[in-house]
C-alpha cells in the first residue's frame, strides 16, 4: 500500500497542474440508503358487519332429466351391505326432483381480494360412508383443517387429485385414525379419489373467501355476510360445467343470482 | 567597414515556443500516458472497487434481516425445545461431571506431592550417575561406585504425606523409594486419563446437541429460502472477505488445458455464495446499471459445482476472449480480432455440445437439447452426416468391410493348414512333423474361431439392418398407399397441406413437381393389397384416443390441433392414403410389400422364392434371402411400433381417420401424365439432385449418399468458409456477420444467401429446401418461391416474421451447430465416461430416436405427450396413464425388462394385451429391438437407478408355514386392500383392477425396491393410484396399519417384509388358493358363513373399541366450513 501511496503522489500533482478539467466524479460517498423496506402489505380492508348483505340463487336445470346412474358396488360387499339392497347412483350429472341441481358449488370468483379472512379453527369434515364420500361437493378456506373419517368397515385411501396444491394419496383402514390436511392453495376444485372404489369421488374447492355455498335438495344456496360490492360469482358443477355472473351488492342487500345450466 | 553582422540566431532567435510546446506536449502525453495506465485500460479496476463498495452495503442490508430471521427461529418452539434439551443435557450431567472433576482435582494434587520429591530425587538420581560416569574409565571401579553410592540413595524411602484421594481435606502418609515414587506416578497418571475419558465419554452428547442446534439454524434458514441458509457469522466472514479484497486481476489459470481466464476481474460475485440478482448491487443512487448486471452470481450454481472453474475456466464454456481485460467489448471477443465471440444468450448452451457430443439429452441445457433432437428429427441428418446421428448405415459397411476381411484371414489359415500338413507329411524326422502337425490344428482352431466372429457379424448386421430407419416414408409403396392425384399437391408445398410437417419445401418449379411425381409412381412396387370391409369410426375415435396414438400423432389443425408432435398430424390423410393400406399400416406399420436384399441391391419377388419352393413369406423371422442367404430388409424402416391391435380395431382407426378428412382425394387435379415415362424421365435426375434418398427408401436408390456437407465441426469452420452470398457488406452492418447470423439465416431461408446473383445456374443455387415457414402473422407459409426465379423482395422473410414455434427451432438447431466445433481443449475434457454414464448417454439416443417420452416420464420435471392430452385430465383419465419410469432400473429385474421389451404382450400367441398392466388402454406396443438396442436400453434403466449389472436378485428367507397362513389371511382379508385394485387372473375381479398381477412379482421386480415400494409409494411415483399410509412404524419394524387376522397376534416380525416375502413366493398354484379362500371370487363374504379369514377384523371393528379415542362423535357428516349452506 505505501508503494502505491507514493506513486500517487506526484501523479496527483501533475494531474492538478495539467489537467484543467476537474475529474468531476460524483460524490462517492456510499451512504446506504435508508433500508425502507416496502415489503409490508397494505393494510386490509375491514369489513364493517353492519352493512353487509347476502346473495340467494337457485341452480336450475334445463333440457331432458338425465336418468340417475346406477354404481355397481359389488366389487365390495361391504359397500353393498352399507346401502342395504337399495343401492346408490352416482352423484354427478344427478338432478333434483324440483328440476335443480344439488351439488353446485357457487362462490365469489372475484371481487372479495381486498379482504383478508384468518383461517377457520372449525374443521371441514370429509367423510366416508357407504363407499360414498359425504358431501359430495366441500368448500374449505385456505390453510383450514381438513378432517377426513371413514364410518366404513372397509378399508379407503382419499387421494385429491389438484392442479396447484401438493397431491397425496392415502390408505385409511377401518378403524384407523382420523387424517387431518390442509391445503395451501386455491383451487377451484380438486376431485377427490379413492383408488379401490373408483365410483367414489368428492371435490373440493380451496377458496380465500368464505364466500361461498353448495345448492342443496332444493337446488337453492345462500352466500352471507358478503360486504357491499362488485362481484363475480361462479357456479361450477361436475358434470354441466361452470358459468358465472357479474353482480353489485349494496349495503344490507340480499341479492338473487340464479344460475341456469343445460345438459 | 564591418560588416553589419546578420541577425545572429543565436540571439535574435529564440526556439522557446517550440520547446514551449514540446514540454506541454511532452507533460500532456505523460498525464495521458499515466491516466490510461490508471483509469483507460484498467476499466476492471472500477469493477472490483465498485463491486467491494456495493455488497459490503448489500451485506450490511442483509444482516440485521439475517439477525431477525435467526432470532425467529431461535424463539421457535423448536429451536426452543432443542436448546431445552441441550440445558436439561447439561444439568442431568452435572453431577457425574463435577464428581469426576473433583476426583481429577485430587488426584492432581495428590501428583503434585509425588512429583514435588520425585522431581528432586530425578535430579540427584541423574547427578550422581553423571560424576561416577566421568570419575574414571574403569568399569570395575564404576560398578563399585553404583553399588556403592547410587543404589542406596535409590533405595532411600521417603515419607511423604499426601492428599487422599478419598476426598478432600484427607491426607495418606506414605513411605516411598524412587522406584515406588515413579509408580505412583505412573499410577495417579493413568487414573487421571482414566476420569479424563470418562468426562469426554459424558460429555459428547452435550456437543453433539449443540451441532444439533447450530444445523437446524441453518437448516431454517436454507428451509425459509434465506440467503442460502448462510447464518450472520457467515455474512460477516464475507464482509471480512470485502475489506481484505485486493484490487488485481482475477485470474483462472490452467496450464493442462491452456485455460487463461481473466473474466472474474470484472464479474467478481460469479462465485458467491449466495445468490445476486442485478437489483441487490445497484448503484449508489438505486438503479442497476451495467456493472449490476456484471455483479450477478453465476444464474446456475449447480453447473459451477460440477464444472469447477478452477479447472474448467469461463470461455470454453461461453466463449469470448478469456484474457483481454481492456475492455467489455473485446473481453467479450466482439470485435474484429476475435473469431469466437461470447455466445449470446438464446445460444448459451451451444459451449456444451464440444464436451457434450456424445450426449443426446443433457441436463441445464434444454435449447441444446432440443437442437440435437430437432436435428434428427427434422431430417436435417438425411442430408448431413453429424457424428453419433445414424450410426446404422457406416456400422454396416464397418461389418461387411469386417466380413471381408476375416474371409480374407480364413482363406490364407486355410492355405496354411494344407502347407504345415504337407510339410508334416514330408518332413525328416518325427519331432517336425509333430510340430507341422501341431501348426495345422492351430490353424484349423483359428479357423473355426474366424467362423464363429463371421456368425456374430453377421447376426450383428442383422440387428444393425433392424435399428437402420428412415426419416421419412417408404416410396416403394407409393402405388398402395396414395392417391396419386395428391403427390403434385404435396411435393408443390407442403406446408400448405400440413403445416406441421417435417418435409421441407422444395422450390421445384412445375415440370419439376410432375417429373419427380411421375418417376417416383412409376418407380413404386406394383403390387395389390387384400380390400379391407370398412371399420367403425365411432369405435375407431375411441381407440385413437386412449391406445396412446396420439402420443406422437396429432389431430385437428391450428388452434384445434392436439396430440404429440413426433409424428404426422393425421387430420388429411384420408386424402392422401388407400385405406387398406392405411388398414395394414395401422395392424402393422412394419409391415412392407416386398423384402429389399441389399447384397442384389433390389426388392424381391415371389418368383424369387418360388425358385427355391420356398412361401413368399418374409418378417424378422424369415429375413434371410432364399438366392444367397443374406440378411434382408424386412420391416419398413418406420420407428413407429406395431400396437397388435386386432384387424378388427385397426379398421375401425382407419375409418375414423378418414373421416377427418377435408376433402375428397377426387378434388385434387388428375394427373394423366403420371404413368407417361417420358415424363418420369427428368425425374431421376432431381430425385438424386434434392436428395431425396435421404430420408426416403426409393428403388434404385438405396445406396445413394448424403448430398450435403458433414456438420460435425461447422460451428469452427471458419468464416471465409461460409458463403454470405452477396450479403456480406448488409451482414457486416447490421451484425450478423458471424456464425450465428450466417446458421440462423441459412434456416430461415437458405435460398438467402442466392439472393442477388444474375448467373447461378438452376444446379448452383442452393439444394437446401425450406423448413421453417409458418408465419406469425398467421399465415400458413410464405407463397412458393421456384429455385430458377430470383426471390423477389416482396417474398423474403426473416426470423422475426415466423411463428414462435419455428423460431424456437431455428434458434436451437442455430445452438447446436454453434456448439459444433472442434474442440481446442483435450479430450479427457469431453464427456467420455468409462461407467455406467455412458448406458445412459446410449441409452437417451435410443429413446429420442422411438419417442418414449411420448408416454413415459423418465424424471419428474419432463412432461410427457400424454399426459397434457385432454382425456388424461380426469381422475378416471389419470389412472390411465402410462407407467412413469422414474426408478425404473431399480423397480424391475433386468432380465425380465429385457424380455418385456422385446415382446410387451409377454405370450406369443396372446398378443392383442399389455403383458403388465391389462387394465390400461393405453398399450406398451412392439417396437421390435434389435437386441443391440434392447440390451442399451435395459443398461439405461439399470444405470438411471444406479443398479449392478448382472442382476443378482437376493435371495429372501422363506416363509416358514405360520408366516404363509399369516401372509394368505392379510392378502385375502377385508382390511388389506391389495387385491382390490391388483389383478389375480379372474376376469370377473380383473374387470375392475387398476395394477398388476402379484403372478409377475417374482420375476419381474426386484424385492428391495417393493419393500420401499408399499411403505411410502408416493415417495417414488408422486400421484400414484397406491396408496400411503399402509404400514406405520412401530418400534424398529413396520406393521400393517389396518386391522390384522388373529393369526398375527404376538407376531413380532416386520409386516412389510413378510408381505414382500410373500409376494416373491406367489406362484399360480398359490394364487387359486387364494382364489379358493375367498369362495372363488376374491370377494370378501359378509356375515356369519365365512371362511375364518374375514370374521376377525371386521367384527373386531363392528363391535369392539376403536383404536383411535377420536372420532366416532366426529363422523357424522357436516357441512362445508362455509358461511352458510
Amino acid at each position: 500500500m505505501t508503494k502505491h501511496k507514493l506513486f500517487w503522489l506526484p501523479m496527483a500533482l501533475v494531474l492538478a497542474a495539467m489537467v484543467g478539467c476537474s475529474g468531476n466524479k460524483e460524490a462517492t460517498s456510499e451512504q446506504p440508503a435508508p433500508a425502507t423496506s416496502a415489503t409490508a402489505e397494505a393494510p386490509p380492508t375491514p369489513i364493517d358487519p353492519s352493512t353487509v348483505g347476502e346473495i340467494t340463487g337457485k341452480i336450475s336445470f334445463q333440457g331432458e332429466k338425465p336418468k340417475p346412474k346406477p354404481i355397481m358396488m359389488d366389487q365390495d360387499p361391504v359397500c353393498v351391505r352399507a346401502h342395504q339392497g337399495k343401492g346408490a347412483s352416482f352423484e354427478d350429472g344427478e338432478v333434483n326432483a324440483n328440476g335443480t341441481l344439488p351439488n353446485a358449488f357457487v362462490y365469489v370468483k372475484a371481487g372479495a381480494e381486498k379482504y383478508t379472512f384468518a383461517t377457520p379453527t372449525e374443521q371441514a369434515v370429509l367423510d366416508q360412508k357407504g363407499c360414498m364420500y359425504i358431501p359430495h361437493v366441500l368448500g374449505v378456506l385456505v390453510g383450514q383443517d381438513v378432517h377426513i373419517v371413514s364410518s366404513d368397515p372397509t378399508t379407503h385411501n382419499i387421494h385429491p387429485m389438484p392442479k396447484d396444491n401438493r397431491e397425496w394419496n392415502e390408505s385409511q383402514a377401518p378403524g384407523a385414525p382420523p387424517i387431518d390436511k390442509t391445503f395451501a392453495r386455491e383451487e377451484i376444485m380438486i376431485p377427490v379419489k379413492c383408488n379401490q372404489h373408483n365410483w367414489m369421488r368428492a371435490y373440493i374447492g380451496v377458496m380465500k373467501n368464505p364466500f361461498f355455498a353448495v345448492s342443496g335438495s332444493d337446488g337453492s344456496f345462500t352466500i352471507k355476510g358478503l360486504p357491499p360490492g362488485d362481484y363475480t360469482i361462479g357456479a361450477w358443477t361436475a358434470t354441466f360445467g361452470e358459468q358465472e355472473q357479474k353482480v353489485t351488492v349494496g349495503p344490507k342487500e340480499k341479492k338473487t343470482v340464479d344460475f341456469a345450466f343445460k345438459s | 567597414m564591418p560588416e553589419t553582422p546578420e541577425k545572429d540566431p543565436v540571439i535574435s532567435q529564440s526556439l522557446a515556443g517550440y520547446l514551449f510546446i514540446a514540454a506541454v506536449l511532452l507533460l500532456l502525453s505523460l498525464a495521458w500516458a499515466l491516466w490510461q495506465e490508471f483509469f483507460g485500460i484498467r476499466p476492471w479496476k472500477d469493477y472490483e472497487r465498485e463491486f467491494v463498495s456495493r455488497y459490503s452495503i448489500y451485506l450490511h442490508k442483509q444482516i440485521p434481516l439475517q439477525e431477525k430471521a435467526e432470532k425467529e427461529i431461535e424463539n421457535s418452539p423448536a429451536y426452543l425445545t432443542l436448546q431445552r434439551e441441550y440445558q436439561d443435557l447439561e444439568k442431568s450431567i452435572l453431577p457425574k461431571r463435577e464428581s469426576l472433576e473433583s476426583e481429577t482435582a485430587l488426584i492432581d494434587v495428590r501428583m503434585a506431592g509425588v512429583l514435588d520429591r520425585l522431581t528432586d530425587v530425578r535430579s540427584q538420581v541423574a547427578a550422581r550417575g553423571y560424576t561416577i560416569e566421568h570419575a574414571t574409565a574403569d568399569s570395575t571401579k564404576k560398578q563399585a561406585l553404583v553399588e556403592g553410592d547410587l543404589r542406596p540413595f535409590q533405595a532411600t524411602k521417603y515419607t511423604l504425606t499426601l492428599q487422599s484421594l478419598e476426598g478432600p481435606g484427607k491426607f495418606d502418609s506414605v513411605t516411598l523409594d524412587s522406584k515406588g515414587l515413579e509408580e505412583e506416578l505412573a499410577r495417579l497418571q493413568t487414573m487421571k486419563a482414566q476420569l479424563q475419558a470418562r468426562e469426554g465419554d459424558l460429555l459428547r452428547p452435550l456437543s453433539e446437541k449443540q451441532k444439533k442446534i447450530d444445523d437446524y439454524l441453518h437448516t431454517q434458514l436454507f428451509v425459509q429460502n434465506r440467503l442460502n441458509g448462510l447464518s450472520v457469522d457467515q455474512l460477516r466472514g464475507l464482509i471480512a472477505k470485502m475489506q481484505i479484497f485486493t484490487i488485481e486481476i482475477k485470474q483462472i489459470n490452467n496450464p493442462d488445458a491452456v485455460i487463461v481466464d481473466r473474466c472474474e476481474s470484472c464479474h467478481v460475485g460469479i462465485r458467491e455464495p449466495l445468490k445476486l440478482a442485478p437489483a441487490d448491487l445497484e448503484t449508489s443512487s438505486g438503479k442497476p446499471d451495467v456493472m449490476s448486471q456484471a455483479f450477478v452470481s453465476h444464474p446456475d450454481m449447480e453447473l459451477l459445482r460440477i464444472h469447477d472453474p478452477a479447472k474448467f475456466g469461463c470461455s470454453p464454456c461461453h466463449n469470448g476472449n478469456g484474457m483481454q481485460v481492456d475492455s467489455v467489448t473485446q473481453g467479450h471477443g466482439e470485435y474484429e480480432h476475435w473469431l469466437w465471440p461470447l455466445y449470446h444468450k438464446g445460444n448459451m448452451e451451444a459451449g456444451c455440445q464440444q464436451c457434450h457430443a456424445s450426449d443426446m439429452v443433457l441436463d441445464h441445457a434444454p435449447v441444446l437439447s432440443r437442437g440435437k433432437e430437432l436435428f434428427q428429427w427434422r431430417g436435417c441428418v438425411g442430408c448431413h452426416r453429424f457424428q453419433g446421428y445414424d450410426p446404422e448405415p457406416e456400422d454396416l459397411a464397418a461389418i461387411q468391410q469386417q466380413v471381408q476381411q476375416l474371409e480374407q484371414d480364413r482363406e490364407n489359415d486355410q492355405h496354411g493348414v494344407e502347407r504345415a500338413n504337407h510339410l508334416g507329411d514330408i518332413a525328416t524326422d518325427n519331432e517336425s512333423a509333430r510340430r507341422y502337425y501341431l501348426q495345422a490344428n492351430e490353424l484349423r482352431v483359428a479357423i473355426s474361431k474366424i467362423d464363429q466372429q463371421i456368425d456374430l457379424l453377421d447376426n450383428r448386421s442383422a440387428d444393425v439392418m433392424r435399428d437402420m430407419k428412415k426419416v421419412a416414408p417408404d416410396l416403394k409403396e407409393v402405388r398402395v398407399k396414395i392417391h396419386p392425384e395428391w403427390l403434385p399437391v404435396w411435393l408443390t408445398n407442403p406446408h400448405a397441406w400440413r403445416p406441421t410437417t417435417k418435409m421441407p419445401r422444395f422450390r421445384l418449379d412445375e415440370d419439376d413437381v410432375k417429373q419427380i411425381s411421375a418417376f417416383i409412381w412409376q418407380n413404386g412396387l406394383d403390387v395389390k393389397l387384400p380390400a379391407q370391409p370398412m371399420g367403425d369410426p365411432k369405435r375407431g375415435e375411441e381407440s385413437f384416443k386412449s391406445r396412446g396414438c396420439m402420443a406422437c400423432h396429432s389431430i385437428g389443425e391450428g388452434a384445434a390441433q392436439e396430440g404429440g408432435w413426433f409424428a404426422a398430424n393425421l387430420s388429411r390423410v384420408g386424402e392422401k392414403d388407400n385405406y387398406d393400406y392405411l388398414v395394414r399400416w395401422i395392424h402393422n406399420p412394419r409391415e412392407r410389400s416386398a423384402p429389399y436384399c441389399p447384397y442384389e441391391k433390389r426388392d424381391l419377388n415371389p418368383a424369387d422364392y418360388e425358385k427355391h419352393g420356398l412361401p413368399f413369406v418374409f418378417d424378422l423371422d424369415h429375413n434371410r434371402c432364399p438366392n444367397d442367404g443374406h440378411v434382408l430388409e424386412v420391416e419398413q424402416m418406420t420407428v413407429m411400433p406395431n400396437l397388435r391391435l386386432s384387424w378388427q380395431e385397426a379398421r375401425d382407426i382407419a375409418a375414423y381417420l378418414e373421416t377427418l378428412k377435408k376433402e375428397e382425394p377426387s378434388s385434387f387435379a388428375k394427373v394423366p401424365w403420371i404413368n407417361d415415362p417420358k415424363v418420369a424421365a427428368g425425374g431421376r435426375k432431381a430425385v438424386g439432385f434434392y436428395g431425396c434418398a435421404g430420408c426416403h427408401e426409393i428403388a434404385g436408390l438405396e445406396t445413394e449418399g448424403r448430398i450435403g456437407t458433414e456438420l460435425t465441426k461447422e460451428g469452427s469452420k471458419p468464416f471465409e468458409q461460409l458463403d454470405f452470398g452477396l450479403h456480406v457488406a448488409e451482414a457486416r452492418d447490421s451484425g450478423w456477420y458471424n456464425h450465428k447470423g450466417f446458421f440462423e439465416h441459412k434456416l430461415t431461408r437458405p435460398e438467402v444467401f442466392d439472393d442477388g446473383y444474375v448467373t447461378k445456374t438452376e444446379d448452383e443455387r442452393t439444394r437446401m429446401p425450406d423448413f421453417f415457414e409458418s408465419m406469425h402473422d398467421g399465415t400458413a407459409q410464405a407463397v412458393s418461391v421456384l429455385n430458377s426465379e430470383p426471390v423477389p423482395e416482396s417474398k423474403k422473410w426473416s426470423e422475426s416474421d415466423l411463428s414462435g414455434a419455428d423460431q424456437e427451432q431455428i434458434n436451437a438447431l442455430t445452438t447446436f451447430l454453434l456448439g459444433a466445433v472442434s474442440s481446442k481443449y483435450p479430450e479427457r475434457y469431453f464427456y467420455l465416461p468409462p461407467d455406467q454414464r455412458r448406458d445412459i448417454q446410449e441409452g437417451w439416443w435410443i429413446v429420442k430416436k422411438y419417442n418414449c417420452m411420448g408416454c413415459h416420464q423418465f424424471t419428474l420435471d419432463q412432461e410427457s405427450v400424454v399426459m397434457n392430452l385432454p382425456q388424461f385430465q380426469t381422475p378416471e383419465g389419470k389412472g390411465q396413464l402410462p407407467p412413469r419410469l422414474v426408478t425404473e432400473g431399480a423397480r424391475v429385474n433386468p432380465e425380465w425388462l429385457a424380455k418385456f421389451l422385446a415382446n410387451p404382450s409377454l405370450s406369443d400367441t396372446d398378443t392383442d394385451r399389455d403383458g403388465v398392466r391389462s387394465y390400461l388402454k393405453i398399450r406398451m406396443p412392439t417396437f421390435f429391438f434389435s437386441p443391440v438396442e434392447i440390451r442399451k436400453l435395459v443398461r439405461f434403466f439399470q444405470a438411471l437407478s444406479e443398479q449392478p449389472m448382472p442382476y443378482i436378485p437376493r435371495k429372501l428367507e422363506p416363509l416358514s408355514t405360520a408366516e404363509l397362513t399369516m401372509a394368505r389371511a392379510l392378502f385375502t382379508s377385508q382390511g388389506a386392500p391389495c387385491l382390490k385394485c391388483h389383478a389375480i387372473g379372474l376376469a370377473e375381479h380383473d374387470k375392475n383392477a387398476t395394477a398388476p398381477n402379484f403372478l409377475m412379482a417374482p420375476d419381474r421386480l426386484k424385492a428391495d425396491w417393493v419393500r420401499h415400494w408399499i411403505l411410502d409409494p408416493s415417495m417414488i411415483d408422486p400421484g400414484t393410484n397406491m396408496p400411503s399410509n399402509l404400514f406405520r412404524h412401530e418400534g424398529s419394524r413396520w406393521v400393517f396399519a389396518g386391522p390384522t387376522p388373529p393369526s398375527f397376534k404376538g407376531y413380532n416380525g416386520d409386516h412389510a417384509g413378510l408381505l414382500v416375502r410373500y409376494m416373491f413366493e406367489i406362484n399360480s398354484a398359490e394364487q387359486q388358493r387364494l382364489i379358493q379362500m375367498t369362495g372363488g371370487n376374491l370377494k370378501p363374504k359378509l356375515g356369519a358363513s365365512t371362511t375364518r379369514l374375514e370374521s376377525s377384523p371386521k367384527v373386531r371393528i363392528a363391535g369392539g373399541p376403536r383404536p383411535s379415542g377420536r372420532g366416532r362423535e366426529t363422523l357424522a357428516p357436516r357441512g362445508p366450513a362455509g358461511p352458510s349452506r
